[in-house]
């Protein structure tokens, strides 16, 4: 059996002939049902996103070439595009190649933000739909299950998504940094901007118990706050020094020309906080708290360059990163290798026929003395004479086995399989 | 006995380098080899000191030897806690070279005590004393690690860095928190220690106090901490002042413990630093 990737992603193809390959869940399944014809594709998954299209597939290794034809004509008939027209923009890659590019797709190292974690789900997905088609075979299976541990491990064993990327994830980033866990912190937002409201779900995704938010016009501040849910409220805008001491995490979005928190404000705040340390973020251009609130003792103020930095660090932290899951696929991919070596039937069969030949020269060598005298050809014949007899014994018995091997469709696993728990 | 304790070194060695590496790496691979080094380490350690023990008949804190290397035997527990309570592996980077630089240290020092420690060994209060103020001296070392992880996290965030260490050192609120625990811990012990030393003194001699540069410099330290730990609890004095104030309490407690045999005095008993 032979492993074979056939697609497209966002390095190779533009939006416009993405959107024409790409699968949902119905056209997924029946499009795998057309694929799969059982002779020269066996096994078929297709892994549809709005980054890539790519087709898995098992054909068996002397209809590689077959095999390679069919899916991309399947793939020119499903995007209903004039044959060859693909042929710039898909990527093909095969056996060892096939297995290390679906392993770092689901590693996150193929994607455009690299160590984005929705990638991996949506493998699995397409495996669930590859399963209910019933076109996830022996290999696809295997290979699948080994893609996810490969993911959990570069997962866990780097940090290729250990830090934020986006602004909006910042302000959770910065804050575990100050405060360890943000469970129970408040937040204020100052200005009703999408950037803020953001920030402020994932910070309450992230823990946080309460959302004071004060903006000029109350209305809008309301349906943030209706947007959040239970645990916002809204301040007066005119009196937010009032409640800044409540406030663990402070970030500011306003369209205001001036300073809307001063470095006075600040300096109280602190005092009525006994001390405990300050997050302020600053995401509005011109800046709104007053760059000398920073300098008070525990008040840590960033602004949008800050925040800036901060990401592209992280990128090239990531990058880092990102090679040392290169070595952990690497290494991966190799592992597989060995697996789909000993999955194979051929190789154990022709070990065991030999085996058996061997068993059957090596007890004519020991009875031979009481043949007496021989000619060479009496002797030829009496030896094909013994393993035509063990061949023809051994041939049905082997059939099964291989008719075992081929036909092990295993039953799927499953798509929360062994490999998915521990 | 040598050998058990060289193995010892060198596996508070390893641990020491793959907790650096960590460190700077973050590798979760690196981070095991570190614990299990040190698991492995302090076994053997424990063995050692429960093997002089039996052997020469004697508590084994005693000689300069004997208080270097229970301290680093101490301080590999002290940072086991930490690591269970915190998850702050990264403290490792900083206490286990340390706790390397004891174990050789005692290793190579030799020194055989002029005075019998069956002397003092005699009463069951002297190894009392000596035990907690090596536990009070392991906290107040923690104390001054995390005091300096904090002083680096927070110049991070202040100077918006955002170097490596930003990524590997825990939250600022953690540290101040291992601080702040580990003080109060110390100062309590020191208490301790303090008293019983005075206790023991007062039944060997009839005398409390000797004004000598031990004595002088742990009560020292003893206000040092007590000023951190009332001003932390009032919360007027947290973060930076704080950590720079944990720091300046390890320059004490070293002066205790080092200042002994340098500046003469009572505790001089051979070599003996407690």
């Amino acid at each position: 059996m032979s492993i074979l990737l056939i697609g497209v992603n966002h390095k190779t193809a533009p939006v416009e002939i993405r959107e024409r390959l790409a699968f949902d869940d119905a056209t997924c399944a029946a499009g795998l049902r057309t694929l799969v014809d059982g002779e020269i594709v066996r096994e078929g998954l297709i892994v549809s996103t709005c980054n890539r299209v790519e087709v898995l597939s098992a054909t068996s290794s002397d209809q590689l070439e077959f095999g390679a034809g069919r899916v991309t004509q399947f793939l020119d008939t499903s995007g209903q595009l004039p044959s060859g027209f693909l042929n710039d923009h898909l990527y093909r890659h095969t056996n060892e190649e096939a297995v290390r590019h679906l392993f770092r797709v689901a590693s996150s190292l193929d994607s455009m933000v690299v160590g984005e974690p929705q990638v991996l789900g949506q493998v699995r997905h397409a495996y669930s739909l590859a399963v209910e088609a019933g076109t996830a075979g022996r290999v696809i299976n295997k290979l699948v299950h080994h893609t996810f541990r490969v993911a959990k491990r570069v997962r866990s064993e780097t940090g290729i998504a250990a830090s934020a990327v986006s602004i909006s994830y910042m302000a959770v980033e910065l804050g575990k940094k100050i405060f360890s866990s943000l469970q129970g912190s408040t937040v204020m937002l100052i200005g009703a901007g999408e950037m803020a409201e953001l920030s402020a779900k994932h910070l309450v995704n992230a823990g946080a118990s309460r959302v004071l938010i004060a903006n000029r016009t109350e209305s809008a501040a309301q349906a943030i706050a209706d947007q959040i849910g239970a645990d916002a409220s809204t301040v007066p805008f005119d009196r937010l020094q009032e409640s800044l001491h409540e406030a663990d995490l402070v970030i500011c979005s306003t369209g205001a020309p001036n300073y809307v928190v001063t470095e006075e404000q600040t300096r109280k705040a602190r005092e009525r906080r006994r001390n405990r340390p300050t997050c302020l973020i600053d995401i509005s251009v011109p800046r709104n708290i007053d760059p000398a609130a920073g300098k008070v003792p525990n008040v840590f103020l960033f602004d949008i360059d800050d925040l800036e930095n901060v990401i592209s660090s992280n990128i090239r932290e990531r990058e880092r990163e990102a090679e040392r899951a290169e070595l952990i696929v690497q290494s991966e991919v190799m592992q597989f290798q060995q697996k789909l070596r000993l999955m194979d039937a051929g190789p154990t069969i022709g070990a065991m026929r030999e085996k058996m030949q061997e068993v059957a020269r090596a007890e004519l060598a020991r009875q031979r003395k009481r043949l007496g005298l021989l000619t060479p050809e009496q002797e030829a014949a009496i030896e094909s004479l013994l393993i035509s007899t063990v061949n023809k014994i051994s041939h049905p018995i082997m059939n099964q086995m291989r008719r075992l091997y081929e036909s092990d469709a295993v039953s799927p696993q499953g798509v929360e399989g062994d490999d998915l728990e521990d | 006995m040598r050998s058990l304790l060289l193995a010892v070194l060198a596996a508070y060695l390893i641990a020491a380098i793959h907790s650096i590496l960590a460190f700077i790496n973050k590798r979760l691979a690196l981070q095991r080899v570190a614990q299990w080094s040190i698991g492995v380490g302090f076994v053997l350690h424990t063995g050692v000191l429960i093997d002089e023990w039996a052997v020469d008949g004697h508590y084994p804190l005693f000689s300069l030897r004997e208080t270097l290397s229970f301290l680093a035997w101490a301080l590999v527990a002290v940072y086991g806690v930490v690591v269970y309570r915190y998850r702050a592996q990264a403290v490792g980077a900083f206490t286990m070279p340390l706790i390397s630089v004891l174990t050789f240290s005692a290793m190579v020092i030799n020194s055989d005590p002029n005075t019998s420690p069956a002397a003092f060994g005699a009463t069951w209060l002297f190894p009392i004393h000596t035990t907690i103020l090596i536990f009070a001296y392991a906290a107040f070392s923690i104390v001054f690690m995390a005091s300096v992880m904090y002083l680096l996290q927070e110049r991070e965030l202040k100077h918006k860095t955002f170097s490596g260490i930003f990524h590997r050192l825990p939250a600022l609120s953690t540290i101040n928190e291992i601080a702040t625990t580990a003080a109060a811990i110390g100062l309590t012990l020191l208490t301790l220690g303090i008293v019983t030393g005075m206790i023991w003194s007062w039944s060997r001699n009839g005398r409390l106090w000797h004004n000598d540069p031990k004595e002088i410099f742990a009560v020292l330290t003893w206000v040092l901490y007590f000023i951190l730990a009332v001003y932390r609890s009032t919360a007027s004095w947290r973060g930076r002042r704080a950590a720079w104030l944990g720091v300046l309490g390890f320059v004490l407690v070293l002066c205790t413990f080092f200042g002994a045999p340098l500046l003469g005095g009572y505790h001089v008993f051979g070599v003996v630093l407690i």
